[in-house]
Formats: C-alpha cells, sequence, structure tokens
C-alpha cells in the first residue's frame, strides 16, 4: 500500500460540476473548497440534489469536475486519465453503497478478494477470508449475496470496501437499505474499521444523530457548502 | 492486470448460466449448422467424384472425338498406352415393335471391355456382357426402368433402336461412369457396340460421341501418357481427359450450387448476428451495475472488456460447436433425400474443412456483433451506479473496438468471397447484404426519429403504438434488420422462381415448336418435308443444316490464350453447334457489322453471338477459327448478334457463310409445330420412317429441365427457410426481451380504464407498422436483388410480379403480428395488483 508515509487527505479547491439532461446544463456543485485531514471521520448532509453524492464521486474519482481541483491522498485527480482513475481507486479508494452493489455470480469471499486481486495479492482469498471473518461472516464464506440478508450483504461491502487497506472510505448513505438495529451494527463496524486504519471516512447520510457521532459535519445546500463544522461530540471531547 | 485475472471474473459470472442466451445460441447454431451441412454434403459429392475419378471417367485416360472413330493408327496409339474400350454415345429414339410406342434414349453402345473400371449392375444381377451379346440372332439391351416403363416392355420383349430390333434383357441398378457424361435427357439405354452398326445410326454427319478408355499398367504415369496424347493428337478435335477431372460439368454444379446455398446460409447466420449483437447488449444491459461495481473496486476498462469477450467467445464456442454438431447429424438426412438425384453417391463423413469453415463464420459473425456492445461496456462510467436513472449517457465504444468490429465484418465478407466458386458474384452478394443492413438500420432509425416527432395522435392506442417505436430501447431496428434481411431473401427467390416459372410456361403457346428432329439426313429431307407437310395441323416448319463444331483460335492466337473475359469461357467447354446460313435468322438482332449477300461465294465469313464475342473481345474484321469434322476453318468474323433464347426455337451462336460447310456431311435439325392432340401420331409416324432421326419433344424435355430445377429451387427454399427461422428466433428474442415492459404497460393501461381491446390494438398497430415497413423495403430490395440475378446472371427477361410479392408481403405482417400478439395477450393476462404492489 502506497501513501501511508505521507498522511493522506482530501482537498478540494473551488470545485465546480456541470451536468447536461434534457433540459439543458445543471449545475450540480458551484464552487466547492474543501479540506479533509488524514483520519478525520465527516459527515455531508444536505437535503436531496444538494449534491452530496456528486461530491463524493469527485472525491473517489467517479466523475470530473468542470473546473477546480480534486487532490486525494496526495494526487491530483483531474490529471488522470480513465484507468489511471480506476487503479488510483484500487490502491487508495474503498466505497460502501446504499444498494451494496455485490456482484451476484460471486460468493462472499470472491467479492470481498475482489480489489485484493486487482491489487496482485497472492494471498487474496486468505485476506477476503480474515476480512469477512472481522466483520462476523467467517461462517458465509462461500453464499452467495442472494443468500445473505441485508445485514450480511452491507457486511460483505464493508469487507469488501476496507479490503485493501484504503486510505479513503466513502460511504453512500450505507444504513439507507437497512433496519434501524442493523444498520446500528453496520455503522459500529464501519467506524471502528476505519478507526483501527487509521482511515479517512466520508459518509453521507441524512441520519442527524449518525451525522453527530462523526468529527465534523459539511451541510451541501444547492450545491455550495452552507456549514462546515465539528459535530458536536467532537466539540465536546475538544472542550474536555 | 493480466488476461488470467479476466478468464477468473469471467468464469464466476458464467456461474449465472445460459440465461439471456438462448437466441443466441440458437441463431449461431442454425447459421453454422446451414453452411457446416451445406458444405460437408459437397464434400461428400467431391470426395465421391475424386475417389471413384477412374471408374467415373471408364478408365484413367478418355480421349474423346464428335462424328469419327478413332482411325487404325489412332486406335494401335491408344493400345500401345494401356488396355482400351471403346464406348459411343448419341441421342436416338427406342420403341417397341408392338405397338410402335416410342421414347427418346440417351444410346450407349459398349464394347467388350466396358467397363474398364467400377462395376455395371443389373437389377436382379447378372452379367452386362451377357445380356448384350447376339443370341438366336438378336442383339441384347439393358435400358434405365423409365425404358420400359414407357414403351410399357417386360424384359424378354423386344425393343427397336434405328434399323435394329434387339431384345430387352435387362434393367439398369447401376452405371459406373453415369456422372461423368454431359446433361441427359432421356433415360439410359444401352447395346453392344456391335449392334450400333446394325442399328443404321451411324450415318454421316450424325451426332455420334466416340470415347476411347484407356486403363494404363499399374504404376503407370496417368498424368505423364495423359500429356503425352495431348501433343500427339495436337488436332483439337480429340478431347483427352484424364481422372483429376472425371466429372467437370457435376463439380462445376457441385460447385455453383455450393456456393449459392452458402451464401444464403450466410444470410441466415447475418440475420442470427443481429440476434448475437440483440443478446450481448440485453445481457451486458443487465450487467451494468456489475461493471460499474468492477470499476468502482479499480478494474480498467480493458479487464472489463476482456472479462465480457471471454465469456462471449465461451458462448460463442457453444453455439458453433452445437451448429457443427448439426453439421455432422444433418447430411445424412440430406443424403437420404438427394439419393437418387445425382450419378454419385454423397460419402457422408466429418469434414474438416467443411466444419472448418462454417466455424469460421460462426466465430466472425459472433465477433462482429458483440464487438460493439462489449466495448460500449467497457466504457460504462463507475458514476452509473449513481446517475444511471437521472442522466442516460450515450456511451460510444473506443475508436480501436470499431475498427476492429470493421475488421471482423472485413474477414467475414473476406471468407465468403475467398471460399465462393464464383469471387465475383460472392462479392456482389456480399456487397448487397452490407447495403442491406445498412438500408434496414438506417430505415428503423429514421422510423423512430419521425415518430419522435411525429404529433402526438389523439388517441391513446395509436399513441401507445408510437411511442413504442421509438422510446429508449425500442427493439424497432432489431426487428426490421432480422426479419427484413431473411425476407429479402424469400422475396428474390420467390420472384426468381415465379419468373422462371413464367419464362418456360408463357413461352410455350404460340410460338414454341413442339418438336425438334434431329439428325435428318439429307437423303432424308425431302421425304421428311414431305410427312410433316401431310400432317394434319403441322406449321412452322424450319429446318438448319446442323454441324457441331470448336472454336481453336481467334486472330491465330490459340484460344485458351485469347480469352479476355474468363467469365464468358463457358463457351469454349466442349463442342457447340454450327450452322450455315444465306440470310440473317429472322429474330435474331445484329449488333455491328453486316451480314453477307445472300448469293455470297467468297471465302468464310462468320456470324458470332454476342457474348462469344465479349469473351474474345471480337469485333468485325477480326479472324476466329473453328474445327469442324477435324477441320480447321478460319473465316472473317462479318458481324455480332444478339438472340432472343425466349423463342425456344433453332438458335446457333456460331452460323458460317455457305462454303466450305455446305459441302460437307451433315444432317438437318428441324422443329415443327403440331396440335397437341396430333403430337404422338406424329412422334410414331416419323420414327417408323426414319429411325434414325431423334425426336425431341419440347414438352418433354422442359419437363426434365422443370423437375431438375424445382429440384434445385427446394434446396435453395430449404436453406432460405432456415434464414426465415433465424429471423423468427430473433424477433422473439426482441419480443421476450420487451416482455417485462410490455406487461407493466399492459397493467397501468388497464388500470386507467382501458379495455383488453384498446391494449391489444395499441401493440397490434406497433407490430403491424414494424411488419408493414418491413415487408416494403424487403419487397424493394428482394425486387431489385431478383432483377439483378435474372437479368444479368440468368440473361431471362425479366417481369414484376406483383401477386408473388404481395404474398411475402402478408407474410412478413403475418409474422410480426403473430409474434406481437402473442408476446400481448401473455401480458394482458397478467393480473394488475401483484405487479403494482411489488413496484
Amino acid at each position: 500500500m502506497s501513501g501511508r508515509a505521507d498522511p493522506p487527505g482530501i482537498r478540494l479547491a473551488d470545485v465546480h460540476l456541470e451536468l447536461a439532461s434534457s433540459a439543458g446544463l445543471v449545475n450540480i456543485l458551484r464552487g466547492i473548497d474543501l479540506s479533509v485531514g488524514a483520519g478525520e471521520v465527516v459527515s455531508i448532509v444536505g437535503p436531496s440534489g444538494s449534491g452530496k453524492s456528486s461530491l463524493m464521486m469527485l472525491i473517489g474519482g467517479l466523475e470530473r469536475p468542470t473546473r477546480g481541483s480534486v487532490a486525494v491522498a496526495g494526487r491530483e485527480l483531474t490529471a488522470l486519465s480513465e484507468d489511471q482513475l480506476a487503479l488510483f481507486r484500487r490502491d487508495h479508494v474503498g466505497i460502501v453503497f446504499q444498494n451494496f452493489h455485490l456482484v451476484p455470480t460471486m460468493t462472499a469471499l470472491e467479492n470481498v478478494a475482489i480489489p485484493l486481486e486487482f491489487a496482485g495479492a497472492a494471498d487474496a482469498f486468505d485476506k477476503a477470508a480474515e476480512r469477512l471473518r472481522a466483520v462476523g461472516l467467517g461462517h458465509r464464506l462461500d453464499h452467495y449475496p442472494g443468500q445473505l440478508s441485508g445485514g450480511e450483504q452491507q457486511r460483505t461491502a464493508l469487507a469488501r470496501a476496507f479490503a485493501a487497506d484504503p486510505d479513503v472510505i466513502l460511504a453512500d448513505e450505507p444504513t439507507g437499505n437497512l433496519d434501524g438495529e442493523t444498520g446500528r451494527q453496520v455503522i459500529e463496524l464501519m467506524f471502528g474499521l476505519a478507526r483501527r486504519r487509521g482511515a479517512t471516512l466520508l459518509l453521507i447520510t441524512h441520519d442527524p444523530a449518525l451525522a453527530g457521532r462523526c468529527d465534523r459535519i459539511v451541510r451541501l445546500v444547492d450545491g455550495r457548502i452552507a456549514e462546515d463544522a465539528l459535530a458536536p461530540s467532537a466539540a465536546l471531547a475538544k472542550l474536555k | 492486470m493480466s488476461l488470467r485475472m479476466a478468464a477468473r471474473l469471467a468464469r464466476r459470472e458464467l456461474r449465472g448460466g445460459l440465461k439471456g442466451f438462448r437466441i443466441f445460441l440458437a441463431c449461431l447454431a442454425l447459421g453454422v449448422g446451414a453452411i457446416a451441412t451445406v458444405q460437408s454434403v459437397a464434400d461428400g459429392i467431391r470426395r465421391s467424384i475424386a475417389e471413384d475419378g477412374q471408374a467415373i471417367l471408364g478408365g484413367d485416360i478418355e480421349l474423346h472425338r464428335l462424328y469419327q472413330p478413332a482411325t487404325a493408327a489412332e486406335r494401335a496409339t491408344f493400345e500401345a498406352a494401356g488396355r482400351v474400350s471403346e464406348v459411343v454415345e448419341t441421342r436416338g429414339m427406342a420403341r417397341s415393335p408392338k405397338d410402335e410406342a416410342t421414347t427418346l434414349v440417351e444410346l450407349k453402345a459398349v464394347d467388350g471391355a466396358y467397363p474398364l473400371y467400377g462395376r455395371m449392375e443389373l437389377e436382379g444381377g447378372g452379367d452386362l456382357q451377357a445380356a448384350l451379346a447376339q443370341r438366336d440372332g438378336a442383339w441384347g439391351a439393358v435400358a434405365d426402368p423409365e425404358v420400359a416403363a414407357k414403351l410399357g416392355l417386360a424384359a424378354g420383349d423386344r425393343i427397336a433402336v434405328g434399323d435394329a430390333v434387339l431384345q430387352l434383357r435387362g434393367t439398369i441398378a447401376r452405371e459406373p461412369d453415369k456422372a461423368g457424361g454431359g446433361f441427359a435427357i432421356g433415360p439410359r439405354l444401352m447395346i453392344a457396340r456391335d449392334a450400333l452398326d446394325a442399328s443404321g445410326l451411324v450415318q454421316p454427319g450424325s451426332m455420334l460421341s466416340y470415347d476411347y478408355r484407356l486403363a494404363l499398367p499399374r504404376g503407370s504415369d496417368v498424368h505423364g501418357v495423359t500429356e503425352a496424347l495431348k501433343a500427339r493428337f495436337p488436332d483439337s478435335a480429340w478431347r483427352v481427359r484424364d481422372d483429376r477431372d472425371a466429372a467437370p460439368g457435376l463439380r462445376r454444379t457441385i460447385d455453383q450450387l455450393t456456393m449459392y446455398l452458402t451464401l444464403v446460409g450466410l444470410t441466415a447466420l447475418l440475420v442470427g448476428g443481429a440476434g448475437v449483437g440483440n443478446a450481448v447488449r440485453a445481457w451486458l444491459d443487465a450487467r451494468l451495475a456489475t461493471i460499474a461495481t468492477l470499476k468502482c473496486l479499480g478494474a480498467p476498462g480493458r479487464l472489463v472488456f476482456q472479462t465480457y469477450w471471454l465469456q462471449v467467445l465461451v458462448l460463442a464456442g457453444l453455439g458453433i460447436a452445437l451448429g457443427l454438431a448439426i453439421g455432422v447429424a444433418a447430411p445424412s438426412a440430406v443424403a437420404a433425400l438427394i439419393q437418387g438425384l445425382l450419378p454419385v453417391e454423397a460419402r457422408i463423413g466429418v469434414y474438416p474443412g467443411a466444419l472448418l469453415l462454417a466455424a469460421a463464420f460462426g466465430l466472425l459473425t459472433a465477433l462482429t456483433f458483440s464487438l460493439w456492445p462489449l466495448a460500449r461496456a467497457a466504457r460504462i462510467p463507475a458514476a452509473a451506479l449513481f446517475r444511471d436513472r437521472v442522466a442516460p449517457r450515450h456511451v460510444r465504444p473506443a475508436p480501436i473496438f470499431v475498427v476492429l468490429a470493421g475488421l471482423c465484418a472485413a474477414g467475414l465478407a473476406g471468407l465468403a468471397v475467398a471460399t465462393a466458386a464464383d469471387p465475383k458474384l460472392a462479392a456482389i452478394f456480399v456487397g448487397g447484404a452490407i447495403a442491406a443492413i445498412l438500408l434496414f438500420t438506417g430505415t428503423a432509425l429514421g422510423v423512430m426519429a419521425l415518430s419522435r416527432r411525429a404529433p402526438r395522435p389523439r388517441r391513446p392506442g395509436l399513441r401507445l403504438a408510437l411511442a413504442n417505436l421509438h422510446r429508449p430501447g425500442a427493439p424497432t431496428p432489431q426487428i426490421v434488420l432480422s426479419l427484413g434481411l431473411g425476407l429479402t431473401v424469400l422475396a428474390a427467390i420467390a420472384l426468381i422462381q415465379g419468373n422462371m416459372d413464367r419464362q418456360i410456361r408463357s413461352s410455350l403457346p404460340g410460338q414454341a415448336p413442339s418438336f425438334f428432329f434431329v439428325d435428318v439426313q439429307k437423303s432424308q429431307k425431302d421425304r421428311f418435308d414431305a410427312l410433316i407437310h401431310g400432317t394434319p395441323g403441322a406449321a412452322d416448319l424450319a429446318e438448319v443444316p446442323s454441324l457441331r463444331g470448336r472454336i481453336t483460335a481467334v486472330n491465330g492466337v490459340p484460344v485458351d490464350k485469347a480469352v479476355v473475359k474468363p467469365d464468358k469461357s463457358s463457351w469454349l467447354r466442349g463442342d457447340r453447334g454450327v450452322t450455315y446460313a444465306t440470310v440473317k435468322p429472322e429474330k435474331d438482332t445484329l449488333l455491328q457489322g453486316q451480314w453477307w449477300p445472300a448469293d455470297y461465294d467468297g471465302p468464310p465469313k462468320i456470324s458470332v453471338y454476342k457474348d462469344i464475342a465479349e469473351a474474345f473481345a471480337l469485333k468485325p474484321g477480326d479472324r476466329m477459327t473453328v474445327n469442324v469434322l477435324g477441320r480447321d476453318i478460319e473465316a472473317e468474323v462479318a458481324n455480332i448478334r444478339d438472340i432472343d433464347w425466349g423463342t425456344l426455337g433453332i438458335n446457333f451462336t456460331l452460323i458460317m457463310s455457305p462454303k466450305p460447310l455446305s459441302a460437307a456431311p451433315h444432317t438437318w435439325l428441324a422443329t415443327v409445330r403440331v396440335p397437341p392432340a396430333r403430337e404422338l401420331a406424329l412422334q410414331k409416324a416419323v420414327t417408323a420412317a426414319f429411325p434414325n432421326v431423334t425426336t425431341v419433344r419440347l414438352k418433354d424435355a422442359l419437363a426434365t429441365v422443370n423437375a431438375l430445377l424445382s429440384q434445385i429451387g427446394t434446396a435453395v427454399r430449404s436453406t432460405a427457410g432456415v434464414t426465415l427461422l433465424a429471423g423468427a428466433l430473433v424477433l422473439a428474442g426482441a419480443v421476450v426481451a420487451g416482455h417485462r415492459r410490455r406487461i407493466y404497460d399492459a397493467v397501468v393501461l388497464k388500470v386507467l380504464g382501458a379495455t383488453r381491446g384498446d391494449v391489444l390494438r395499441a401493440f397490434l398497430i406497433e407490430y403491424g407498422l414494424l411488419g408493414l415497413l418491413t415487408a416494403v423495403i424487403a419487397c424493394a430490395l428482394g425486387t431489385a436483388a431478383a432483377w439483378a440475378v435474372l437479368t444479368f446472371v440468368m440473361e431471362i427477361d425479366w417481369t414484376f410480379l406483383p401477386l408473388t410479392l404481395l404474398g411475402t408481403a402478408a407474410l412478413c405482417v403475418a409474422v410480426t403480428l403473430g409474434f406481437g400478439f402473442l408476446g400481448t395477450w401473455v401480458a394482458l393476462g397478467q393480473k394488475a395488483a401483484p405487479l403494482l404492489r411489488n413496484e
């Protein structure tokens, strides 16, 4: 893994994003400046259509800004090609989706092994099994996604996101499709993994309580950062 | 990231099974199966011709000459090379002395050495030579079963041919050298060589073919001897062949037929290719989330492409293997069907060349049609996972893949042209196929654009139908292309057959003669004329001197070096009819030059048919040498002439001025028209009075030609049927692919108060429009193709046959409506509640 020696971070400067639609150009993001330190846990909140997912896609190298600069883990993403971005994600970014997005034809073990296999790890399956055991799914290694519950699928997705020890974890409403209790378990797991590994975690959520557990809350409104503040828990900890 | 990684991912993905790939597999299997079957059967026939070369030729070497038997010196030369068998062939009239019933026969007189190779089999066994031998003063004869049936004879009965009365002693079960002969218009009657002399059929100028077959001592250098004999008899009246090319006519026919059937099979594969493309596209659409997920996890586009390309290759391999299995199994059934139609049996077996060719066609088709959707999939952005429903993007494949798909298509076209017996014709086919694909796709896209821009009809049913034509993911281009290609082929075949039938039928009444009389001797001419004029109702008696000759040189250059248009070189094969005349035949048209004066008495001049002139780029004033009766006659080309073949009268491609042919021994060819009721009586009278004259009844000859054409027609139609089946499969695939959406539409419409009738009408309007549109284009293209084939390849007058075309169009609309109706009917049967709850 690269980038550990040099503390990774996220730095966005004057980022704009415009997308074409049948009704013409839509301004999704309008001048975002954001800096996130290595190991920081940040929640992104805001109403639907405020640009949360787009912001995450820019940071994951899944989308290119119309203008501005996006640097993640010390790399300027706007200068990378499509395939270089894929390799960058392989080495530095883990993503957790609301809809899990496991590959239906692969077992839990194979799903978790994919990023390790992509990175050419010789012990991809051993490591994947270890990651699955860490999220409590040691008994589900050979099950296909269709044979797992929603919570188990999201835990598998977590194991996959953390499999290659990424510098940055991007989570888009990871509990949106789970019931309350299962969602809590998944969040505990995700926070625990992120803190243990020192990964930067960016979490999109509509849940104020969940946002409150992060270090920082960034509120987006209409494509702009309306508020960027320490979360109450972090502020309290600082006061103490 | 290596190909191994892609293979690993592909293997995992393939666990999903073959769901969604049934049409893909069926399309490939059908096309590959059709081509493999055609090629395997053809290889079986070619192998038979090659392996039985000696038997088919009748010897290691055959020397053939018209009119004149070998001289003693020539015969001595043959005998010095090996064992010799003499076979004389001619056409004649066989008759029953009991009731004077007559029939045209292909007469073959064989000597005691016949056959040198192979076995002559008589029904019920028995020895040929014993059956033909003179017994109690009568020569024996054996014949094809048809002869006995036509004349009402049984074994042991008397049969007359010419002046000879023979005893019919057996029925031919198998004649080893039959495939080596030319086109037969009558059944075989075989007699002894010595019996022929007693028949009176050997007259000066009579059309007799003398064949000398040689069996060389074991270990001889056959080809060396052949070349030596050719050098020994440079006189071009002798045609020397060896078993390298035992049945050139049959081989050419098989090559041509194989090419046509392979091209029709290729059409099936192209139609199936549309199905292959659809299946791959639908399959990749369903994998959109997986592809985007892999990209989120760090898979570059190349790995995504390799992963899915490998899966397509595996599935294509499976489809091709299924097709090859058909290609191995089906030829036995085909061989059983065509048994008896060919003079040789097809050696059915596994022919790797045939299978390899079919597999190559299949693989190139699969690649051509799947590369585009595969390359698009490789470019699906990872962001599609988040945004596909909001802003669907138009993803275009990388330019390199467009080039690769183009190369595969070029490979497909190149293979079709390179493996065809007539590359030029195959190239025209390929060009036509590309034009048709572009036209169908372009029109479908045009219709989609039009329906998008058209004003919204007020009736909801029509509005829905129009919207269905252009909505995202509408199968309009696929349906139009797949059904359109199949129907174009069908329309073209229907029109070609219709025109040929019409040509044969419509030109018969009125102008066509009832009989051709061959070999009327000079000495018989006056009596023959009197007999005809004395026949009530006989009219239009035409008589033309008849000789056979061979073009040997043009402007002093040997004929094989003088050809400038090789595709017209068929005019050089074998002997051509030659005649002489003082005036131009009434129905012929002069294209260049002048006819000679009626009293012309100078050096030889010749009038040449335009196709022969084209073959040598001849113009008036050039010189052409024709060998007639063993003598080279050099004549000045006086004019170039066109012939109206449709008259079915006497037509000669080479006509010379009277000198010197009029002085050579020759016979007359006569035609006459009599009322149908008098035909049999005239045939009997002529045969009784002139036993040596061969009577060809036009109706019988046309029936023989018709039977042959209808057999070829059946083969072409069967292969074209495969094309339509492939089209139907693709159509069914497109309907099935849109099925879920259709059910949803139907349910929503029903909830909003539409009756079953309303919904059904809307869907039927949609499919009716598609079917009609496809039919119109297919009919136009099919008409153009049929016109081109009839005008340029077959050189038959073109007539537009609207009824035939309407039938094809109706079939098209019926097929699309049928599939649309089936799909809609199932959709209408769905209960609304469960579907809405799920939504």
